[in-house]
């Protein structure tokens, strides 16, 4: 690298850059509404490339040339201002913002960027402010929710740490990755959920299953820090993601974080306080019992036995809120940040320390998050900069154990089962034992470990060289690279005194596993800049090298000595590896032609290879091209009340590479009698497997009224998944029950992004704005070449299951009763359609009140809570008379009763959330006294709330969930999954 | 021009420098493949394929016994967080399923399991064709064993899908689209006539087999680990098949030819071993005595049924606790087979190899032969001989109705007891049908043929 670098400095010593003639000198100040100086604004003299920047008072100076000089002003997030210079030697001139973004730049290529009034496709941005200017979401997935207009994204759980499922623009694949790609300043992130082992045999009593697809762990985005994020661009889908070819199937979600800014160096102190708790407890301790609910019932126990239970523990006289016990806890809050910035014209730096620590709603769960983070950014030269990021974070969870369950581990499970009459408390250390589950659930909240933690480190580079740089033509070498490496460490333990593990052969189990993952990228790009009359073009060649290594083993040890954590103590233990590489190669060329910021054209194309690809070194290719035209930038249009009006199509194509291990036919290791041995897998590689590739084209239309104070943008688009991977079920007689991976069918989504934006008032006194966004999307199975079959883990058989069927939706329930053979088919776990209603009010001049509704109707769930409570009898309305007026509904609700059909468990999910509201206070530091008012430069107070508000019908801890975690489909399974929280902030920001 | 040139050649050396274009042709580096056995294998390999196919014939035993033994009315998984295991599989559901278990449902895993280990048996036996390493006796010796252990999986398979038969034929294992090519269903008559076939086959092999095999035989078949005496269980099995086909004089040869020994231990017989050493399997039809979390309880006719003095009762215990399944299941009892989760398992052992022999002498009319098997194992069971306790029981339908009374003792939660009254037509005489407290509880004839195999069948007509 050092030897290119030299190389590439030595000729630009060689290169001549041209100057410009200079004949006088303008200066001035640029303000903000608030009159205070803004910085960083752009200063250009139209009609040329030569321009400056103000400084940090927002001061600038310009030479300019000719007597009828006109300076354009702008700076992202406001409204470009032009102004004719006349004789004037100073200006003074004041932005205003503008709510629609319009001048933001926004990424068009892997080396190139768009003015977001020039874009062709619908890119959702969200700017730091969005993201946790209001509250302090836990992570980055959490931050986003409600605000990316044609996302899906839901909670799995609500255990500390998060696990989100983020799907943009409907479903992207079957069985594959679904989750978009996360790029942040370059590096391609890793946002694997790591197995730890808890769902499995040792640790729930699930028989036979070893490996954790029910684990619930989190997903690795929960390690990136909220706080250090600038912005976030969303490319939704292919049309506008085509240019990251074979990884961007599901969208792109590209992060920058902050940087320093040339000037006065700024130390910036953050304190945020608060508190979570449940947002939403069933209530089974309100379940009345008695002597004729303990007969008339069907419980785990006989009845007789259930009545002699009953009366040992007092008839009912003494009862317990476990719920609440368990998670009805306060968790304490806190995250503490300094920022420390600033630089000179050469260098800039952004330094970020900040640690989270966040306990849960039940006792010793939480999360804590510590990061260290260095961005710098050199100019080495006029014709050389260069950057780089360096981000240290450290993350744990504790999570305990919630979800699918066999054996009363799982709390939400055992609460289910839990009479409130039934002693539980542990005296003197001796917890009574479950005769039920046959697990107390206090000693699994006291005893039991879930625990999780990451050590990652993030860094990027990052250099553009100017091979020639001359006002109508320039040429630059883009170099950008980036390394993310992380080792998460988990650690599952149950000691021999926990009651289930009494029960087996072996009590006592841990398992630890350690999942190391590298992954790389490197990119070289040249970007020519052509100036030609009205015209621009951009054209950018270049290659990208993208590689991931992982290696993951775990050591469970069962039957371990009293007192000992240690596997090795264990009379069983089981070691476990598993090793995976790949690299991916793509080779991208993309041509942008602008026409005076009138018409806007680009074409592009993207070979990829990847070693995933049953053919290695076959090329896919990966086309796109878009056109956007802005009409109101033409001469001929005279209607004022239409500030902006952009029509835009935009097309693309994506693809998805199959996962790790698709292409091979294995051979099982397995023993018995102290020798080793294989056989052939059940399930057969493809060796002919290709990725799944995804074309989409996109119409839009962007308005803007009144001066952009009212803004429409209206997107429709269809997106074809094509070719897409998922198992190809054979008949199971053959003794192979599926090849793993097939390129079995293509599937459709359509959908309509809709968002208003309005500056409802601004005076002096108040400023209202809001923005209120529609989305909806329709999946539809359009090919299928194998019978239809039921999605993998997408529910449990009666219970409601995902089935992939021609011409329907591959997010529809399905089940019982069958008709004419077929299962009846039920809603869907997609929603009809999102709402998201944001607003912020400025008002007497310093407070800032802002908040966020959101909405997600029409979803369904496969939600066994009714009937785990009802098996349980602990459902609060258990004792009520069914239809025949005799059996309660307990009874009558049950699978297995009359009439009782998968109906019952499919469940409108429907919810209206405030997940956000906030209320600040800048002081106003000029009016403190004198030693303050010197050294301070801002502080800002406030309270927020996240997640304060939930509004739904749906019977369970909270319509968001996913026992099986993150999946395209079958999400949606509630198995009384651990309950969200409802978090509350006090907020402390001292800027020096 | 010339600045052209040297901008592009020197972007060319930055991009060769920064990125390799090159992705690598990845071999699993977690698992061998079965590419690698499917041509000459070696000495290793076919030691690792034969001690494979020994260790993956247990999948699916644990669910072929707790399928039949609920269907039976024998035992209950009381899974205290699933009650499928004793609502669907006691036919609560069989109204929304066509008559049996959800096709779709979890107690498909027999259906998977004893297929794979037929097909598996298929590549062994194709592997070791191609073997230069072998002998041809060698080579026959791993034909027979493999053919048998074909048979007896395919046998399980075929008295759960009973009347819907199983796919006869497998194609060409070496043809890549053989796997898109299966055959089609046959009835449980030609399927029985197939499972006689492989074992057939496999006798001749055995018999052509030398004196040992060429591949480890591990623990488990201690006693029946050379061609000679693995014939004897080879032909226990084909008295099993002539017994489901009806066919008396056959089965009687058969028996003569197997491991039969009217006056020796009833335990004598192959057994599946269990370990907790990683990668073995542990037994999973152990439970902890009492556990509340999900145990195997019984139906308490077995108890209360029992002539007094049966020591067979000792394969059941009494809990502390009593465990209801559901509204209309109250167990007293539960199962204590096992006494550790690394205990063996019994394949197929002398007690069973005496009765059969005690039905087959019956059918032909032998009844004082049959009684006289039938009083080996009464005796062996601290119960007095035929004479003594059942004095009346002297009809040949009498005396098949004891065989099945001790076959219900002798074999109790082995896979048998829903058979025998199958094959009997006495499903009527097991308990639970009917409406008892609200739900209908049906005991069907045979496991629904899973969906996976409707769907093909569908699509592939």
């Amino acid at each position: 690298m050092k030897k290119i670098l030299l190389l590439f400095l030595l000729f630009a010593t060689l290169t001549n850059f041209s100057g410009y003639a200079q004949e006088r000198i303008v200066t001035g100040k640029v303000t903000g509404a608030d009159g205070t100086g803004l910085p960083g604004v752009n200063v250009t003299l139209k009609g040329t490339s030569s321009g400056t920047i103000t400084d940090v008072e927002g001061s600038f100076s310009i030479s300019v040339a000719v007597a009828d000089a006109e300076l354009l002003f702008s700076f992202v997030g406001y409204v470009t201002e032009s102004v004719k210079v006349g004789n004037s030697t100073t200006l003074s001139i004041q932005l205003t913002e503008d709510i629609a973004t319009l001048q933001e730049v926004v990424v068009s290529g892997l080396a190139t960027s768009v003015k977001r009034s020039n874009l062709a496709n619908s890119v959702a941005s969200i700017t730091a402010k969005e993201l946790v200017g209001t509250t302090r979401p836990v992570t980055l997935d959490g931050a986003l929710n409600g605000k990316l207009v044609g996302a899906n994204i839901s909670a799995n759980s609500g255990a500390p740490g998060g696990g989100f499922s983020v799907r943009l623009r409907g479903i992207s694949s079957i069985n594959q990755n679904s989750e978009p790609l996360y790029i942040i300043d370059g590096v391609y992130l890793d946002n694997s959920q790591f197995q730890t082992g808890a769902g499995t045999g040792p640790f729930s009593g699930a028989t036979g299953q070893t490996s954790g697809t029910q684990d619930q762990a989190t997903n690795r985005i929960a390690d990136i820090n909220p706080a250090d994020i600038e912005n976030i661009e969303v490319l939704k889908g292919p049309s506008a993601a085509a240019i990251y070819g074979s990884r961007a199937n599901a969208g792109v979600i590209l992060i920058t974080t902050k940087k320093g800014k040339a000037g006065k160096t700024t130390v910036q102190f953050g304190q945020d306080i608060g508190f979570a708790e449940a947002l939403h407890l069933v209530g089974i301790h309100k379940t009345p019992w008695d002597t004729n609910k303990i007969n008339a019932g069907v419980f785990l126990l006989s009845n007789a036995t259930m009545a002699t239970l009953f009366a040992a523990n007092g008839s009912g006289a003494k009862t317990s809120d476990y719920e609440k016990e368990i998670y009805g806890n306060t968790g304490a809050l806190s995250t503490s940040r300094l920022n420390v910035s600033g630089g000179t014209d050469k260098m800039k730096f952004f330094v970020a320390g900040s640690s989270t620590d966040e306990k849960g709603i039940q006792k010793r769960t939480g999360f804590t998050r510590n990061s260290i983070r260095v961005n710098l950014d050199f100019k080495v030269s006029k014709a050389i900069d260069f950057a780089m990021t360096s981000n240290y974070l450290s993350t744990s969870t504790s999570r305990s154990f919630s979800g699918n369950d066999n054996n009363g581990v799982s709390l939400g499970y055992n609460l289910a089962y839990l009479p409130n009459w039934l002693e539980q408390h542990p005296v003197n250390g001796i917890y009574p034992t479950n005769p039920l589950t046959g697990q107390n659930p206090l000693q699994i909240v006291d005893l039991a470990e879930n625990n999780e933690t990451t050590n990652r480190f993030i860094q990027s580079f990052s250099t553009n060289i100017f091979l020639l740089n001359k006002a109508d033509h320039s040429l630059k070498l883009s170099i950008q690279g980036g390394v993310d490496f992380l080792l998460t460490e988990s650690e599952v333990y149950m000691s021999d005194e926990i009651q289930f593990q009494k029960n087996r052969a072996n009590p006592g189990a841990s398992r630890y596993t350690k999942s190391r993952n590298l992954s790389t990228n490197l990119q070289g790009f040249l970007v020519d800049e052509l100036k030609y009359k009205d015209f621009n073009f951009t054209t950018s060649l270049g290659a990208i090298r993208l590689t991931t290594e992982r290696d993951i083993s775990s050591i469970q040890g069962e039957g371990l000595k009293p007192g000992q954590r240690n596997p090795n103590t264990g009379a069983v233990r089981t070691p476990n590896s598993f090793f995976a590489k790949w690299q991916d190669v793509g080779f991208v060329a993309q041509e942008e032609i602008n026409w005076g910021d009138k018409v806007i054209v680009t074409g592009g194309i993207r070979f990829d290879k990847s070693s995933l690809n049953g053919d290695y070194q076959k090329l896919y290719p990966f086309g796109k091209a878009s056109l956007a035209v802005n009409l109101t930038n033409f001469s001929f249009w005279k209607f004022d009340p239409i500030s902006a009006l952009k029509l835009r199509v935009a097309y693309g194509q994506t693809g998805n590479s199959p996962s790790f291990g698709s292409k091979f036919t294995a051979l099982n290791d397995v023993l018995i009698g102290g020798r080793s041995g294989y056989v052939p897998n059940s399930v057969y590689g493809n060796a002919g497997i290709k990725p799944e590739t995804a074309n989409e084209i996109e119409f839009g239309a962007d308005f803007g009224f009144l001066k952009n104070r009212i803004t429409l943008e209206a997107t429709y688009y269809t997106k074809n998944v094509v070719d897409f991977i998922d198992v190809f079920n054979l008949s199971p007689g053959t003794g192979v029950t599926q090849f793993s991976a097939y390129n079995i069918g293509d599937l459709e989504n359509t959908g309509v992004e809709l968002s208003l934006g309005a500056t409802v008032v601004t005076n002096s006194k108040v400023t209202w704005n809001t923005q209120l966004s529609y989305w909806q999307n329709r999946s539809k199975i359009t090919k299928l070449i194998v019978p239809e079959y039921v999605v993998g883990s997408s529910g449990f058989g009666a219970f409601g299951t995902n089935r992939i069927r021609l011409n329907e939706s591959p997010s529809a329930w399905y089940g019982t009763p069958l008709v004419g053979g077929q299962r009846t088919k039920y809603e869907n776990s997609q929603p009809d359609y999102q709402i998201s209603w944001r607003n912020s009010i400025t008002f007497l001049t310093n407070f800032e009140f802002s908040f966020l509704f959101h909405t997600s109707q029409g979803n369904f769930n496969a939600s066994l809570n009714q009937e785990l409570t009802d098996e349980g009898g602990t459902s609060p309305d258990w004792s009520n008379k069914a239809a025949d007026g005799i059996t309660p509904v307990g009874v009558a609700r049950q699978l297995g009763q009359p009439g009782v059909t998968t109906r019952q468990f499919i469940q409108d999910a429907s919810y209206i959330k405030l997940r956000e509201v906030a209320l600040y206070y800048n002081v106003p530091v000029k009016s403190l006294p004198g030693s303050w008012k010197n050294s301070i430069e801002g502080i800002r107070v406030g309270v927020s709330g996240n997640n304060l508000a939930l509004w739904t019908n749906y019977y369970g801890y909270d319509p968001e969930a996913s026992n099986f975690g993150n999946r395209p489909v079958g999400g949606g399974v509630d198995l009384m999954s651990f309950p969200s929280s409802r978090r509350m902030f006090f907020h402390l920001t001292v800027t020096f | 021009m010339k600045n052209f040139k040297k901008i592009f050649s020197i972007f060319l050396l930055g991009l060769f420098g920064v990125t390799s274009c090159d992705v690598d042709n990845t071999i699993d580096p977690n698992r061998a493949s079965v590419g690698s056995v499917e041509k000459n294998p070696s000495q290793n390999q076919i030691n690792f394929l034969a001690v494979g196919l020994q260790s993956a014939m247990r999948d699916g035993i644990r669910d072929f016994y707790l399928n039949t033994g609920t269907v039976g009315r024998e035992i209950v998984y009381s899974a205290s967080t699933d009650n499928r295991y004793f609502n669907e599989l006691l036919g609560t559901e069989a109204a929304n399923f066509g008559g049996a278990n959800d096709p779709n449902g979890i107690f498909n895993t027999y259906y998977n399991a004893f297929s794979q280990g037929r097909r598996r048996a298929e590549v062994f036996t194709r592997s070791a064709e191609t073997a230069a390493i072998l002998t041809t006796a060698q080579k026959a010796g791993i034909k027979g064993f493999a053919r048998t252990v074909q048979a007896y999986l395919a046998l399980n398979l075929l008295n759960m899908q009973n009347t819907k038969g199983i796919r006869e034929t497998f194609g060409d294992l070496s043809s890549p689209g053989d796997l898109l090519k299966p055959g089609p269903f046959g009835t449980y008559i030609t399927g029985l006539t197939l499972i006689k076939g492989y074992l057939d086959e496999g006798a001749t092999a055995l018999a052509a087999a030398g004196t040992s095999f060429a591949f480890p035989m591990t623990s488990g078949w201690a006693g029946f680990d050379t061609p000679a005496t693995f014939l004897t269980f080879n032909r226990a099995l084909a008295a099993r098949v002539a017994m489901y086909q009806l066919d008396w004089p056959g089965m009687i040869t058969a028996l003569n030819a197997s491991f039969l020994n009217i006056a020796g231990p009833l335990t004598t017989g192959p057994k599946y071993t269990y370990s907790t050493t990683p990668g073995d399997l542990v037994n999973t039809l152990w439970h902890n005595p009492n556990d509340n979390g999900a145990p195997y309880v019984i139906f308490d006719q077995l108890v209360t049924d029992a002539e007094s003095g049966d020591t067979r009762l000792s394969k059941v215990a009494l809990r502390t606790t009593p465990r209801a399944s559901g509204q209309a299941i109250v167990s007293n009892n539960e199962v204590v087979m096992y006494a550790t989760n690394v205990s063996p398992v019994s394949i197929l052992r002398n007690e069973e190899l005496i009765l059969m022999l005690a039905e087959a002498r019956i059918q032909t009319n032998d009844l004082p032969g049959g009684i006289a098997a039938l009083d080996v194992i009464r005796t062996a069971s601290g119960l007095p001989t035929m004479a003594v306790a059942k004095p009346a029981v002297t009809t040949q339908a009498q005396l098949l109705d004891e065989v099945l009374n001790q076959r219900r003792y002798s074999l109790f939660w082995e896979g048998h007891r829903w058979i025998d009254v199958r094959r009997y037509n006495k499903i009527g005489i097991l308990p639970l049908q009917g409406l008892v407290s609200g739900n209908t509880y049906v005991v069907f004839p045979q496991f629904s043929r899973p969906d996976a195999e409707v769907q093909w069948d569908k699509a592939n007509p």
